[in-house]
């Protein structure tokens, strides 16, 4: 760093306020911090004492039973880490491709059927068929129940998706640039993927990322549509294995002879099943970080 | 070319309009498969042996997850089947609670093809599925072989059935309930405690005061939610134990009327309240949750429970703290064992009902078929110790147990820790039974259905308060008494004597 000069810097601030800003912040990033810090440290607490003693930062029996529970399921857990990032990497993608190429041309001003194709997003957001008819569109017309496509398909295109990047497309994208790009004698295609897509990365990272955290924390499709063990992803995984154990210890009349559940460590594999199941998803933050930041405050920049 | 491109451009949009309705919502009416047209209507006709494949069966089944080495289990089954029915068993396992619900429930709905489905009041409820006739009527089965019937025994049958049909059959398990407590060995036996003295609540107060202040750390009871001494009142329910209605266990009158206000029960929260004053029951009881891990602890002396034979036994392999069975109120055959129970239903939307009828028949009769459910295979996933008993492998690869789900319970091998005349004594508990009236009523609950919820809302804002002593009885019953009337608990009673009345009329 600078040696500290003797000269003071005019835009430097008063050491008492710059100890008063971190400090605020210092605490601000503990509360946000310490939730995460606890539930790792309850998850590898001993069962008996968070019974007895409750949750602490400061477990004096250590055990790992938790995550050996959820590990003595074998092979079951890293499938289910596969399906759900071939869910989030594919499904975020396509999801991306359809919702961009639907928000632009109700961007655009020339667009003659602008109206009704925004009718149609708007109509979406407000009107759903229900669950059987949805249901049914899958699995009868489609067939596509009991295939990782019913864990993507479904949410492929959001409607409030495409009309956040349908804004985004119209405050950063100025007609006269697709007007250029169109006499230097680009078509719309390349129009599209080579001027107003770069342009537009800032709006492209938060659906990106909207989208990744959709098909990374879905366990309502597997709920639905997936009976074959195979086929969970990692959120539907540990819903069950947390609705097994509440089920078994809260319930006097089924826990009979069940011999599988004897010794269930229920409130520390709570928190285990909260660790592994936000995992991975916590390294695509720093990611995405760099441009939602930008992507929140273009706006303001713009003027 | 200008109009080329633009048409390309409006085709595109529309593609991916439409992909946006079928994401998001089907505006189109798709005709639902009217459920009670089974897909294939003559399939009720076919007899069960000249079928040259083998039919298969799709059973969906409620339990703690789909075992691993199911595919064994069930070509082990398939193979012992095909000269028997000539049937192949395909069985998935659903999680317990929304798993099961969710996925049966919307494929029942949408005419999904199930042969075989676990039901029960707490899965894929059977009250409401039986309504809407996602089940088949099995009344005509059971007229033509009574094997199910004399298993299980003819009143328990009457109690199932729904408007006087027979939608499903019931797994052979307890049939009555009985109230009581269990309590912590060590301590009843270093007080001398001698559960057999014990025959009414009040009995348990001295030990409870001598607890209180020998073991500091111990607390006399546990009262979590809804496992709490109001149970011994027994209200025979109409509806479900959170909503009022209710008749007095012991068919004095026909009077349904609203058990959460009656003099009895005013009695047991005034009760509670003592306790909590005394200091019999933790402070926090009130929000405290599953049970079962605060008995882990052994900080606690008592909780009052369901009871049946071994219960202590079982209590005690749940949760490593060894306990003493003490049975307060008779054993009753009542509506709530009758739906609170396990069923196996036919499905409407099945493919081979007379098969799955036979196969259904045979988990009541075949001892090798059910235990290969429960246990799996022998010297693989268990080891005889002798003709009857068993032992579990190393072999994690099928631990299915919960042997209520699979016909005839008490032809499940018994484990070697495990009392060898298990399923005697619970013959001779179901047989001690006292029958209610009320047995085989069941409440339509569609035209007070916004009174129903409303009620539902009422008891569940003070129940846990009243039940564990938390606060002041007089003036919380008050407000709760005014809050049910706002509910429309009136309407709702009324509508309920006046089904029960012409239930009863029709009997």
């Amino acid at each position: 760093m600078i040696r500290k000069s003797i000269k003071r810097n005019p835009n430097q601030i008063s050491w008492l306020s710059n100890a008063l800003l971190n400090l605020f912040f210092i605490l601000c990033s503990i509360i946000c911090v310490a939730p995460i810090i606890l539930v790792i440290l309850v998850s590898v607490t001993d069962e008996m004492e968070i019974l007895k003693t409750g949750y602490t930062f400061f477990p004096k029996v250590f055990s790992l039973k938790a995550y050996e529970y959820i590990a003595a399921s074998g092979q079951a857990i890293w499938r289910a880490y596969g399906v759900s990032l071939f869910t989030t990497i594919v499904g975020t993608l396509l999801s991306m491709l359809i919702t961009c190429m639907y928000a632009y041309p109700l961007a655009r001003s020339g667009f003659r059927y602008k109206t009704f194709f925004s009718f149609i997003a708007y109509f979406t957001m407000i009107f759903g068929g229900g669950l059987i008819p949805w249901y049914m569109v899958y699995t009868h017309i489609f067939k596509i129940k009991e295939t990782v496509w019913i864990m993507i398909f479904p949410y492929l295109l959001n409607a409030w998706f495409a009309l956040i990047m349908r804004t985004f497309y119209k405050t950063t994208i100025h007609e006269s640039i697709i007007e250029s790009a169109k006499i230097d004698g680009a078509g719309e295609f390349r129009t599209f993927f080579t001027i107003v897509l770069p342009l537009c990365r800032a709006g492209l990272a938060t659906i990106g990322l909207f989208c990744t955290l959709n098909y990374w924390n879905d366990w309502y499709l597997p709920l639905i549509f997936v009976n074959n063990p195979k086929m969970y992803n990692i959120q539907y995984l540990m819903y069950q294995y947390l609705l097994s154990i509440q089920f078994l210890s809260s319930s006097s009349s089924f826990s009979q002879s069940s011999l599988a559940f004897r010794d269930l460590p229920s409130e520390s594999a709570r928190m285990a099943v909260a660790v592994l199941s936000i995992g991975p998803i916590v390294f695509a933050y720093p990611f995405f970080q760099k441009y939602f930041v930008k992507g929140l405050t273009i706006g303001a920049v713009k003027g | 070319m200008k109009k080329v491109t633009k048409f390309v451009c409006v085709a595109a949009a529309l593609v991916l309009s439409v992909a946006m309705l079928l994401t998001g919502c089907v505006v189109a009416p798709v005709t639902p498969q009217s459920p009670s047209s089974p897909q294939d209507s003559t399939a009720g006709n076919t007899p069960v042996a000249p079928a040259k494949e083998a039919a298969e069966l799709i059973w969906y089944l409620v339990g703690p997850q789909q075992e691993p080495e199911t595919d064994k289990i069930l070509e082990a089954a398939n193979t012992y089947l095909k000269d028997k029915l000539n049937v192949k068993i395909n069985l998935t396992v659903l999680g317990y609670g929304d798993p099961y619900n969710n996925k049966v429930n919307t494929m029942l709905a949408a005419g999904d093809r199930i042969d075989i489905c676990f039901t029960a009041g707490w899965a894929a409820d059977i009250k409401a599925n039986s309504a809407a006739g996602y089940f088949r009527e099995l009344d005509s089965y059971l007229a033509k072989s009574s094997t199910i019937t004399d298993i299980v025994g003819k009143a328990f049958m009457e109690g199932i059935k729904i408007n006087g049909k027979t939608y499903a059959v019931p797994c052979r398990k307890e049939q009555v309930h009985n109230w009581g407590f269990i309590i912590k060995k060590d301590l009843a036996q270093k007080y001398n405690v001698n559960p057999a003295d014990i025959k009414t609540m009040e009995d348990m107060e001295p030990i409870f005061e001598t607890i209180k202040k020998n073991e500091p750390g111990t607390y006399p009871l546990l009262v979590v939610e809804g496992e709490a001494p109001f149970k011994l009142l027994d209200w025979d329910v109409i509806s479900d134990d959170s909503i009022p209605g209710a008749l007095y266990p012991d068919n004095r009158d026909t009077k349904i009327i609203n058990q959460f206000l009656a003099p009895e029960s005013i009695a047991m929260y005034k009760k509670m309240r003592e306790y909590m004053q005394n200091g019999y029951i933790p402070a926090d009881a009130a929000t405290m949750q599953n049970f079962n891990d605060h008995l882990k602890t052994g900080n606690y002396f008592a909780i009052c429970q369901s009871m049946k034979p071994g219960k202590a036994a079982e209590m005690t392999a749940t949760t490593g703290v060894e306990w003493l069975d003490v049975n307060i109120t008779k054993p009753v055959m009542a509506n709530r064992d009758a739906s609170g129970g396990a069923l196996l239903a036919i499905p409407t939307s099945a493919k081979y009902p007379d098969q799955a009828f036979a196969f259904i028949e045979m988990l009541y009769t075949d001892k090798y078929l059910n235990n290969l459910f429960v246990y799996g295979i022998e010297n693989e996933h268990y080891v005889k110790v002798s003709d009857n008993v068993v032992k579990l492998t190393d072999n994690t690869g099928y631990r299915a147990g919960n042997g209520w789900r699979f016909g005839d319970q008490f032809l499940n091998y018994l484990m070697d820790n495990e009392d060898p005349n298990k399923w005697e004594q619970f013959v001779a508990y179901n047989g001690q039974a006292f029958v209610l009236d009320s047995l085989g009523f069941s409440f339509d609950r569609t035209p007070v259905d916004a009174e129903h919820a409303a009620c539902k809302a009422v008891t569940e804002t003070y129940y846990k308060q009243l039940f564990t002593g938390s606060v002041d009885v007089d003036s919380t019953v008050k407000q709760m008494e005014a809050d049910f009337k706002a509910a429309g608990v009136d309407k709702l009673i009324a509508e309920m004597q006046r089904q029960y009345d012409a239930w009863l009329a029709s009997k």
